[in-house]
């Protein structure tokens, strides 16, 4: 009975209820009340369950992957919605999508875009090396003729081996894991490419009974080879145009080796998701490699032989027309500089340079500058209408020819004035102001520093004849022996003071003046000194002279000898004759020093 | 992307090149089934989503199944077996085909095709007789490669069941 009441505690009362006797409810309120409680909160959590946030989070981790391990459902279910939400995000916040994928999107922009340059710079290299070449002529007309592209022509000419195109092979399905290609080269239909090479190798191996170890390595046609490497799940099979070399076949193994390795287990498994073999791109670019034909660097005996006369000839052409061209400028720069000279233009006349221009007839011969320089003047022509420089210089120089000066004098120009120095005779300055001033640019001539010879020596011995002094003896008016001898230095004097005074045209008088000493009567002491003067004017007078003229005349008694008076010496000093000279007329004025003006 | 090899199998002449080439144009010649023995094809499909690469090996029909290439079955992820409705011995082959398929490559999935749809007045194929192929396979289904009926829907069903095995 206990146990009947405990099995069924849920249905019987729904059946007693429909009994719906009051004593059943009664009886039931009183043995059944805290169960029915709780069926009736049960019924109600049922009847209202909703699954709550943290129940899902708890189980959700699990429930995707044990879900993602039976099919591929829910990934099919979760790409739409994941697309909405990227494209969501990249349109609310692109920021936050560009700094996530920068990283890895500027690497792969860069090194696609320096295998790009890289392949693009090798192109134009060839291409503009052969371009203007006789062989790239040829190619061009043979471009040309089989209307292909020139650059394809060069690349076959030129193009020793190149790896178009690479195969990585799923062994045993012979299904494509990834291909790629060189620039340029167009594919199409490489998973059933990929397939008929899985197959070709298949139908060598049955119809020549090989192990499945074994496989084809090489196929050749034309210039065009593939090489097949094996690996233990993998082939790589290598599309080459040209010869490639046999260490390009290192490479390759290398390459499904080190493929194996990294990619070992997803190769065991595959199932034909090719998604995970993308990453082996780059692995399989590195082997798109390329050699091209170098161009020979020896060259011809000959050749060379022929470069190096050349290179002679030019080396020789280029020292003379450097040495040519410095003697040319050297000489231009001369005649440029030249006083007297004006270059007014140069012209190419019948294969010579000819210099038109001025010349100063006193200016240097333009033909000696051309000597001077080296430069050979047959090669040059002078046009110089001849007219008059004032430059200093060359007034100097036309000075120097007119006044024609000895050389004693030193001629310099300062300005319009000619300065003269130095010594010089008195014909020669008589005459050198009237020369001076028709000099053209000339209007002053300076000759404060000009020393007349002439009159020099003309008043040294002006000087010498009046210190001369012809004594006598107390009372007497005859002259001694011993003054006898002195009378002819005297005429000696005379005769070149004569000399000179014809030089400078001067016409003199000569006082012959007798003195007496105080001693005695003055007129007997007038009288004797005219005797005196009289007697030396006797010796004197012959033989004639040419201008001189002399004069004796009696002076009386020596008025300085009066001072001295009283003593003998004195006196005797009085008792003479003494000469001074007078200018009596100038017949050609002497000329002063000092300067003159032009007109 | 997913890929997956298909073979094409079938007595000779029981259209099984036909049949491909409603499906693709392909880039290899038909000389190829008598030189090599095979000529394989490709074809891109979109099955619920998912991007599909089917390699389609098209095995050379000889009525001797024997000269079929095993080597060509290995690593096949389903196959396609053809029968001409109106050659009755194709069916035998075709059986004998499956046999050596299923040990070759092991149970994967594979569509039955009875060509030559169109000619059906001519049929000498009756359906028990091809009872034991129609248990195991995927999908059985009357096609005609002269029309095109039917052949897309074949391969597509051969994927669908390719990629839940």
């Amino acid at each position: 009975m206990e146990r009947t009441r405990r099995s069924s505690p849920v249905s019987p009362p729904l059946e007693y209820a429909k009994e719906g006797t009051e004593d059943f409810s009664v009886l039931r309120r009183l043995l059944l009340a805290p169960e029915q409680v709780q069926l009736d909160r049960l019924r109600q959590r049922l009847d209202t369950f909703v699954v709550g946030p943290e129940e899902v989070s708890n189980v959700l981790p699990d429930a995707i992957r044990l879900r993602a391990q039976q099919d591929n459902r829910l990934l099919a279910s979760m790409v739409p919605i994941t697309q909405e939400a990227l494209a969501l995000s990249i349109k609310q916040s692109p920021q936050l999508i560009s700094d996530s994928i920068a990283p890895i999107l500027g690497s792969a922009i860069r090194k696609a875009l320096s295998r790009a340059m890289r392949e693009m710079l090798q192109s134009l290299n060839q291409t503009l090396e052969y371009s203007m070449s006789w062989q790239g002529l040829q190619w061009r007309w043979e471009a040309w003729k089989t209307g292909r592209p020139f650059v394809e022509v060069v690349l076959l000419h030129t193009l020793r081996f190149r790896v178009e195109q690479l195969f990585l092979i799923h062994k045993k399905t012979g299904l494509l894991l990834n291909h790629v290609m060189a620039e340029g080269i167009s594919s199409q239909g490489e998973a059933a490419i990929s397939g008929m090479l899985t197959a070709i190798q298949d139908f060598v191996r049955d119809s020549f009974q090989q192990s499945q170890d074994e496989g084809l390595e090489s196929l050749r046609i034309g210039d065009l080879t593939v090489w097949i490497e094996q690996g233990s799940s993998a082939i790589l099979a290598t599309v080459i145009r040209g010869t490639p070399p046999v260490k390009l076949r290192d490479v390759l193994q290398n390459t499904l080796d080190s493929l194996h390795a990294q990619y070992s287990d997803s190769l065991k498994n595959f199932q034909g998701d090719t998604a995970v073999f993308l990453e082996t791109r780059p692995f399989l670019e590195d082997c798109l490699q390329a050699q091209f034909v170098k161009k020979q660097k020896g060259l011809p005996v000959a050749f060379l032989v022929l470069c190096a006369l050349l290179l002679a000839l030019l080396g020789w052409w280029a020292y003379h027309a450097s040495l040519h061209h410095q003697q040319w400028t050297e000489f231009l720069k001369r005649i440029g500089a030249e006083p007297g000279i004006v270059v007014t233009s140069i012209q190419e006349e019948e294969g010579r340079r000819v210099l038109h221009g001025w010349r100063d007839p006193l200016a240097v011969d333009p033909e000696r500058l051309l000597e001077e320089v080296g430069y050979s003047s047959n090669a040059v022509g002078f046009h110089l209408e001849p007219f008059i420089a004032l430059t200093p210089e060359m007034v100097h120089k036309r000075a120097i020819q007119v006044l024609q000066p000895p050389e004693s004098v030193e001629v310099s120009i300062e300005g319009n004035r000619i300065v003269l120095m130095g010594e010089s005779s008195h014909r020669w300055i008589s005459r050198v102001d009237q020369s001076a001033m028709a000099i053209p640019g000339v209007s002053e001539i300076s000759m404060e520093r000009l020393i007349d010879t002439d009159v020099k020596q003309f008043e040294t011995l002006r000087n010498a004849l009046e210190q001369q002094a012809i004594f006598f003896l107390e009372g007497q008016g005859r002259l001694p022996d011993r003054e006898l001898v002195k009378t002819q230095q005297v005429k000696h004097i005379l005769q070149e003071l004569d000399k000179e005074a014809v030089k400078l045209g001067r016409e003199l008088s000569i006082d012959v003046m007798g003195y007496s000493s105080p001693v005695g009567s003055q007129s007997i002491n007038l009288l004797l000194s005219e005797m005196r003067a009289k007697k030396v004017l006797d010796i004197l007078s012959e033989p004639p002279y040419q201008v001189l003229k002399l004069a004796a005349m009696g002076k009386g008694v020596d008025p300085d000898g009066t001072s001295v008076a009283g003593e003998e010496k004195g006196y005797a000093r009085s008792r003479r004759v003494s000469f001074k000279v007078v200018e009596a007329k100038t017949i050609h004025p002497p000329r002063e020093a000092g300067v003159r003006k032009g007109p | 992307m997913i890929q997956k090899k298909i073979c094409l199998l079938g007595a000779f002449a029981v259209g099984k090149t036909s049949l491909v080439k409603r499906l693709v144009s392909g880039i290899f010649s038909d000389k190829y089934l008598t030189t090599v023995g095979v000529k394989i094809d490709q074809k891109k499909l979109s099955i619920r989503g998912q991007d599909l690469m089917m390699v389609i090996w098209d095995l050379y029909g000889d009525d001797d199944f024997q000269k079929v290439r095993a080597s060509y079955l290995q690593g096949s992820s389903g196959y396609i077996l053809v029968i001409d409705g109106t050659r009755k011995e194709t069916v035998d082959v075709a059986g004998k085909l499956h046999e050596l398929a299923q040990k070759t490559i092991g149970p994967v999935p594979f569509v039955l095709l009875l060509n030559k749809h169109d000619l059906v007045d001519e049929w000498v194929v009756e359906c028990p007789m091809v009872s034991d192929l129609r248990d195991q396979a995927c999908l059985v289904s009357m096609v005609s490669a002269k029309t095109g009926e039917g052949v897309e829907a074949a391969f597509t069903a051969l994927s669908e069941a390719m990629l839940r095995s």
